[in-house]
């Protein structure tokens, strides 16, 4: 989807961290601490996933709809809107706003199919009168941007497009739906970071690139340290502080 | 059936008054918002029986307006679930621009032509600069405030495009407005099918009459080459590549101004770029905005000073004037040219098409019963009738907004996703 970011309503909409890392009072009265927030949050967006791949829609449309999920629980609590319910209608949702809507009737059937657990169970009513609340909750804001467009036009520029590149770093976009990010940065901050990753993993030499984009060269250096020290598997646990870095030069 | 009962307050905040119209998807109605004491208008959006939740059409319409605030675009103030229904809540608008155009009391001064022009122009300038394209630009739609201001009104159909490679529907605008690259087929498409439009509608304030009356798909393609002659690949590459490509006899371009006597050179100038034929070549909104045609005399009547209807918004479906005005001085001048040969047999007739799309999808029988209960604004007829039995007689406006055709092309706008 192309149209302006800096005008839409997604930019108007960017939180800080600490506002997004706020759990619900009637949430924390039961006991849900801040990771459990975040988990349950992560949990929710790999349940997302997998019913996307059963009803099969596009990669926007999951993140459209992980990030409509993200976008109500800075608003409401946990303890009144059921994750196991608003879930599935922010897919339902996400896949009429992208235009390839997935029928609720075929969403509850494979809801059944994938889910043994009695307490996810909800029948198509349950999700078309969550549907308005979610719209109520979303404040009617439904249009959404994502990094993966930004991507391929910076993976292009840094003349890194190649198949290699471009899967992986699609994978680590893929990946920051695991956290609040697309609640917090500009997509295209998104895009940089998971290609600044990409490239320390595959050690490609991107200095001179990232240069040309006024990026302050020692503050790279030590990240990439930093990542070599960790590894690829929690790799996406630094996305956080290598997006926060990304930000911090100037573009 | 006007509710006046001042009791019966909606969500807390509005007053309900008299109903206004039947919408493309629900009632709608006048309303008081006590919150402001303005007047609005509140579309109430019917929940389908099919069980698939929120209206396609409507939510298009949510997601593109709460992106959208400009003062020539219809302002969405709010929205509510009410008894399980959703309502927006829009700015009253006294009357639209087609009651402007078929009031024969109303005399339109080349001023008020250019500032209702203007208006309609920079609305759309504003949706192309957010990427979002109308697809659905006709004078019904073009609603005028009770200070003159022109809005553009119905994004049921409008989407955000620009994305290279996408494939939309050519199943859009109301015939008598869609572009000829539509007409051919085309599933590419940009901000040109607009402008194309926006050209339909200057020539219409010109004419005090729809320009291009096309009875079908095929006619309407008579009827714009007819009034500009037909395309030669010279002026228009690409056309021979489009999908429903068919090639008609050439015509020669009788002069536009034997077309429009009354206008002035910088009107057919502006007129004749935005009618171009290759969408490529096509002027773009903004160009049109800076052409010498607003910058020289006259200048555009304020808003605020021109003439409107004074009745107030009357129902869209009495087109008994419309039919007189037509059969008057109709469409005699652009007798559209026969057909000479069909290159694509098999896609005979655009309603072919149709019913292909119909039969990808089994449940559309359902939708299409429920839709058949849904009685739409203008019931006029469906888009692909042939109304050449009827003689001599001009067609009813021609509306693609019914709920089944929407329900069509949502069908299509999905095929071309996969």
């Amino acid at each position: 989807m192309a149209a302006n970011f800096w005008t839409s309503s997604h930019y108007k909409q960017l939180l800080d961290q600490e506002e997004v890392d706020v759990v619900q009072s009637l949430d924390k009265d039961r006991g849900i601490t801040l990771e459990d927030f975040k988990l349950i949050k992560m949990h929710m967006a790999n349940y997302i996933l997998k019913l996307a791949q059963n009803v099969k829609v596009r990669q926007r449309v999951v993140a459209t709809a992980i990030t409509y999920m993200r976008r109500v629980y800075t608003r409401k609590s946990m303890t009144e809107y059921d994750p196991r319910l608003v879930t599935p209608t922010c897919l339902y949702l996400a896949s009429k706003a992208e235009e390839s809507t997935v029928q609720a009737r075929l969403l509850v059937f494979y809801i059944k199919k994938i889910q043994s657990d009695e307490k996810y169970k909800y029948e198509i009513k349950h999700i078309l009168e969550m549907e308005m609340k979610i719209l109520e909750a979303l404040d009617y804001y439904l249009v959404v941007f994502h990094p993966y467009r930004a991507l391929s036009q910076l993976l292009q520029d840094a003349g890194l497009n190649d198949i290699n590149m471009t899967q992986l770093t699609w994978g680590l976009v893929n990946d920051t739906y695991k956290m609040d990010l697309i609640l917090i940065h500009p997509p295209y901050l998104i895009a940089l970071a998971c290609i600044y990753i990409a490239s320390v993993l595959r050690e490609k030499d991107t200095t001179a690139w990232f240069e040309e984009l006024h990026v302050d060269m020692n503050v790279v250096s030590l990240l990439k340290a930093k990542l070599c020290e960790r590894g690829e598997s929690i790799q996406f646990l630094l996305l956080g502080s290598c997006i926060e870095f990304v930000g911090c030069c100037n573009f | 059936m006007a509710d006046l009962d001042p009791s019966k307050k909606v969500a807390d905040r509005y007053l309900k008054r008299e109903v206004l119209g039947e919408g493309t998807y629900g009632v709608v109605y006048k309303a008081i918002d006590t919150q402001t004491g303005q007047t609005v208008a509140i579309k109430k959006i019917r929940l389908g029986k099919q069980k698939e939740g929120v209206n396609f059409t409507a939510l298009r319409e949510i997601k593109l307006l709460k992106e959208l605030k400009d003062s020539n675009i219809i302002e969405l103030i709010d929205a509510f679930p009410h008894k399980g229904n959703l309502h927006l809540v829009f700015e009253f608008m006294e009357t639209d621009l087609e009651a402007v155009i078929r009031d024969r009391n109303i005399f339109l001064s080349p001023a008020d032509i250019k500032s209702y022009l203007q208006m309609t122009l920079k609305g759309l300038a504003y949706c192309h600069k957010k990427w979002v394209l109308h697809r659905d630009m006709k004078p019904n739609n073009l609603l005028i405030g009770s200070n003159g201001q022109l809005k553009l009104a119905d994004f049921g159909l409008a989407r955000i495009f620009g994305s290279p490679d996408r494939r939309f529907t050519h199943q859009v605008f109301a015939r008598w407005y869609r572009a000829p690259e539509l007409l051919f087929g085309t599933k590419q498409y940009g901000s040109a099918v607009d402008v194309w439009a926006a050209a339909c509608i200057f020539a219409e304030l010109l004419l005090r009459r729809p320009f291009l009356q096309g009875s079908s798909d095929i006619d309407q393609l008579g009827k714009i080459f007819a009034a500009f002659g037909t395309p030669t690949p010279s002026q228009w590459p690409d056309m021979l590549y489009l999908p429903d490509y068919v090639e008609f006899q050439y015509v020669p371009a009788p002069p536009l101004r034997s077309l429009f006597p009354m206008a002035s050179d910088d009107t057919l100038d502006l007129l004749s770029k935005m009618f171009a034929y290759d969408p490529k070549s096509r002027i773009t909104i903004q160009q049109a905005l800076e052409h010498r045609y607003f910058t020289s005399a006259p200048l555009p009547t304020d808003p605020s000073k021109l003439p409107r209807p004074t009745s107030k918004r009357e129902p869209t479906n009495s087109n008994s004037r419309v039919l007189d005005l037509n059969s008057n001085d109709g469409p005699t001048v652009l007798s559209p040219p026969r057909k000479s040969r069909r290159v694509m047999p098999d896609r005979e007739a655009f309603e072919g098409n149709a019913y292909r799309a119909d039969r990808l999808d089994d449940h559309v029988n359902e939708v299409r019963e429920l839709a058949a209960g849904n009685t739409s604004k203008n019931e006029a007829a469906p888009m692909s009738l042939d109304f050449s039995v009827f003689g001599g007689k001009p067609p009813n406006r021609p509306t693609i907004n019914s709920a089944d055709r929407s329900h069509l092309k949502r069908k299509l706008d999905l095929e071309f996703q996969q």
